[in-house]
């Protein structure tokens, strides 16, 4: 709450508490401070907690479907792949910059549908190393792809580093309408896979006796990950760090691997982290924005070291 | 023969009514047309977030309520006239600092209550988020000189100033034909935007290119091409093209200029070039040849005399 009422209140412009008040809950919409606010800062902070929250529980989801620690939605190749969708617009079709969400998403998802495609067919498949092993060579595929573009179009790229690097941008309520049926979505398979997920986590061989289908649910959480992830970088660019950090963060807070736990609050921290580093990336230098990649990074980093000295 | 397909009229006097109730009506359409375009008043709060757009309307008599000034520019490197200079001390004309990738601040933009802004396809991110505002965009970065007097035309109409802007654009047109005129020689010239240390040759599709070859040069490209009017190049192109003149724009802070410039200046890869021979390596430090100002006949003036020298 009070990450969301510093995000509505500070900013370029110095708005008082009692006008941001007013014009939430009183109604106010005349003047530019009200524009600011009702067009500007509340959808960006709606954003905020959207994106943080996706890429939270897309963590979350990875990490427990995989087993693997170092799960975040860079295995999958999302994030490679919606730089790629978001670039091509940026630097081959700049005239046609409303696209960008879109293609970000589309290439999003095609690069983790290419990695399912890779590790969940075959006798073998759905195997964890071979889910990173091609989630490295898709992202990388994308990764090369991106670099070739931007070698080809160099005046073009100051304009695309931002999304490259994360951040939000003031673009009112027009991302989200194109992209919250993809939250939905992900939300919704989410809430489904929590307890099939804890039952994962006792092993695959114990998962199906108790009547579940341990590939399924893999690709399931896989499939809801990549959802949302794919739509979190549509609107926010690389946000990597996230997807790793916080789900980790929330299990040595909490003391505990259950998912009906750990997805929640990860969605939680996620918000919160990503809305007060959005908060400090707008006013540090304003009225200059700074991309919010490093201020995630910065926030992040040393309550991940101090929770990690304090767990060994 | 009869020339005519329309049916004969059964007299003369129902075609001359005829003839007249047309012309009435397309009087009147065309006056309904001009009272449209009377009727939407001219912006009050107007944006300029390019040197162009700018100059343009100081050229054309109404001040821009605020400036776009990309980050990290100095007054040194400023593109504007006099006009919005003064309008800057004075503290009339307010200036935004722009960023990738939306350009200004929206939030200062909408604590203006601006309802136009002149902008730039660099900006484009930015143009929906200012339209969701109720603010409306129009671009107004030339690449060219024909674009330059449409674009001077559109912005004049934009403003109310239509007649004001034709005679400004004549006024122009006539300043690039004598600014182009004696050419005594077509040196062979590279035009190369220095940024860091990679060199990017200016291309036929970029603003400064095109200057280059309307003050008389010959642009030299090493072959390149890319939609987006500049292309990396090896130092090895260089002087395989063997150019007479290079004229390099350095693209760095204002702050790290001068080491910019003393880089390019001693690069040691054009030692091997007629232009290195005689000593016609040039830095050009304003932003003249990167984007336009809206005074194309200076540039060319400019680069005629200290660069091509082909008076």
């Amino acid at each position: 709450m009070a990450a969301v009422g510093a995000s509505l209140t500070f900013g370029a412009v110095k708005i008082p508490l009692h006008e941001v008040i007013d014009v939430i809950f009183g109604g106010n919409s005349s003047g530019p401070s009200a524009k600011i606010i009702e067009l500007l800062r509340l959808p960006r902070t709606v954003e905020a907690i959207v994106v943080g929250a996706a890429l939270g529980v897309a963590g979350a989801l990875l990490q427990g479907s995989l087993g693997n620690p170092l799960a975040s939605p860079d295995v999958i190749g999302v994030t490679s792949g919606a730089g790629f969708g978001a670039m091509l617009i940026i630097l081959l079709y700049p005239d046609s910059i409303q696209l960008l969400a879109v293609s970000a998403l589309f290439f999003g998802l095609l690069a983790a549908g290419l990695v399912f495609l890779v590790s969940f067919t075959g006798r073998t498949g759905g195997g964890i190393s071979r889910v990173i092993l091609a989630g490295i060579a898709i992202a990388s595929l994308f990764s090369a792809a991106t670099a070739a573009m931007m070698a080809a179009y160099p005046d073009r790229v100051p304009s695309g580093i931002f999304f490259l690097v994360g951040g939000l941008t003031s673009t009112g309520w027009n991302n989200l309408e194109q992209i919250w049926p993809y939250f939905a979505f992900g939300a919704v398979l989410t809430c489904f896979l929590i307890r099939p997920l804890d039952r994962l986590t006792l092993g695959d061989d114990v998962a199906a006796s108790l009547g579940s289908r341990p590939r399924m649910i893999r690709l399931a959480a896989a499939l809801a990950a990549a959802v949302l992830a794919s739509a979190a970088a549509a609107i926010a660019g690389l946000l990597a760090f996230l997807g790793l950090v916080v789900p980790h963060v929330v299990r040595m807070i909490g003391g505990t691997n259950r998912h009906t736990f750990v997805i929640p609050v990860s969605a939680l921290g996620g918000a919160t982290l990503l809305v007060a580093a959005d908060t400090l990336a707008r006013t540090v230098r304003a009225p200059i924005e700074m991309p919010v990649g490093p201020f995630l990074v910065l926030l992040g980093v040393p309550l991940f070291l101090w929770l990690l000295r304090k767990a060994v | 023969m009869k020339l005519s397909i329309a049916p004969e009229p059964k007299n003369g006097l129902s075609a001359t009514l005829i003839a007249t109730v047309i012309a009435v009506a397309l009087v009147a359409v065309s006056f309904a047309g001009l009272a449209d375009s009377a009727s939407a008043a001219p912006p009050k709060r107007v944006v300029a977030l390019t040197p162009f757009a700018a100059n343009t309307m100081a050229d054309l008599g109404v001040l821009p309520k605020a400036v776009g000034q990309v980050l990290n520019t100095s007054d040194e490197r400023s593109s504007f006239n006099p006009k919005i200079d003064a309008g800057i001390r004075r503290g009339k004309i307010r200036v935004l600092t722009l960023t990738h990738p939306n350009g200004p601040n929206l939030e200062q933009l909408a604590q203006m209550r601006t309802d136009f802004v002149f902008s730039s396809s660099q900006w484009s991110k930015g143009t929906p988020a200012m339209k969701s505002l109720g603010i409306k965009v129009q671009q107004a970065d030339p690449l060219s000189l024909g674009q330059t007097w449409s674009q001077i035309k559109s912005i004049a109409g934009k403003l109310g100033k239509a007649r004001v802007g034709i005679r400004l654009v004549n006024q122009k047109r006539a300043q690039v034909a004598k600014s182009t005129q004696n050419i005594r020689s077509r040196p062979r010239v590279m035009v190369i935007l220095g940024v860091g240390r990679t060199p990017f040759t200016f291309l036929d599709s970029s603003w400064g290119g095109k200057l280059v070859k309307a003050a008389g040069g010959t642009l030299l490209t090493g072959g390149a091409s890319a939609d987006g009017g500049f292309a990396r190049i090896s130092d090895e192109v260089v002087i395989a093209e063997q150019p007479d003149i290079i004229i390099a724009v350095p693209h760095a802070e204002t702050k790290n200029i001068d080491e910019a410039i003393k880089y390019l200046e001693n690069n040691p890869a054009w030692g091997n070039t007629p232009a290195a021979d005689n000593d016609r390596i040039y830095v050009s430090t304003d932003n003249s040849l990167l984007q336009a100002d809206g005074n194309p006949a200076k540039v060319i003036n400019r680069v005629r005399s200290q660069y091509l020298k082909n008076r």
